[in-house]
């Protein structure tokens, strides 16, 4: 997995690219997402649409991005979720905890 | 593949290293994809052998790099046949606590086996102390087209 990142009115936008299974994967990921925290980053958008699939580890970071946010009174929302990952928030009944968004753009609406 | 061939075997054995995942999907998905396995079914059969190799390597094998991680798979022209064997202590699928009720929804952890039970067609797990867990999983393909 390869991750990038930007700001847009005030929010940062992940775009992590490729498979999120754990290893490398998981700390990169769960150190941006705590380290946007760190620098009161709390608006937070991940840009799903470079990711081919993710396991339960990929899961499990979206949900330690999501807790950690709101515990420090931020946000993370979803956008551009492919069908394969949608799938899996849907089996997992994980589709009702996430605020997932068909783009970037009404993401970042959602916010205002 | 045609019909008419045998079943093609792979082998892959990795120590407990978390980062070592990467390299058993990378083994897997080149293979599958080299016999025109559709890419929906390699998405599949990957999101479920990594998450019963890292379920290996952090609980099987808790993460000590001198245990080893076996993959066996076997690919035949109907079906794809997969084991993962690790040299824990054992493991029993039934004391993971379901991951769809409401108090475990937002927990980071314990969704692995659930997961891999929905995109495989059969799996077992096949557990004793002292000798290991051992699954094995089995994907349906799609019939070979014939030339």
């Amino acid at each position: 997995m390869k991750l990038s990142y930007r700001e847009e009115a005030g929010v940062a936008i992940l775009e992590p690219k490729g498979k999120i299974m754990g290893g490398p994967d998981a700390t990169l990921l769960h150190d941006q997402l705590h380290e946007f925290i760190k620098q009161n980053k709390l608006k937070v958008v991940i840009d799903l649409s470079g990711v081919d699939w993710m396991n339960s580890t990929g899961l499990g970071i979206l949900i330690s991005g999501l807790t950690t946010l709101r515990n420090n009174k931020g946000e993370l929302k979803l956008a551009n979720v492919t069908e394969k990952i949608h799938s899996l928030l849907t089996i997992t009944k994980l589709i009702t905890v996430f605020d997932a968004h068909d783009s970037v753009e009404e993401a970042l609406r959602s916010f205002q | 593949m045609s019909a008419t061939d045998s079943p093609k075997t792979y082998q892959l054995v990795v120590p407990s290293v978390p980062d070592r995942v990467t390299e058993v999907d990378d083994f897997l998905e080149s293979r599958l994809r080299d016999a025109g396995i559709n890419e929906e079914i390699i998405a599949d059969v990957a999101i479920a052998v990594t998450e019963i190799v890292n379920n290996a390597i952090d609980h099987g094998n808790a993460g000590d790099p001198n245990k080893m991680v076996r993959v066996s798979v076997v690919l035949a022209a109907d079906v794809l046949k997969i084991e993962v064997t690790d040299e824990g202590g054992g493991f029993d699928p039934d004391a993971v606590a379901s991951p769809l009720a409401e108090e475990n929804l937002l927990r980071e952890v314990g969704r692995g086996i659930f997961i891999v039970r929905h995109l495989m067609d059969t799996v077992v797990v096949d557990a004793g102390v002292g000798r290991g867990t051992t699954v094995r999983i089995t994907k349906k393909l799609d019939p070979p087209v014939s030339s």
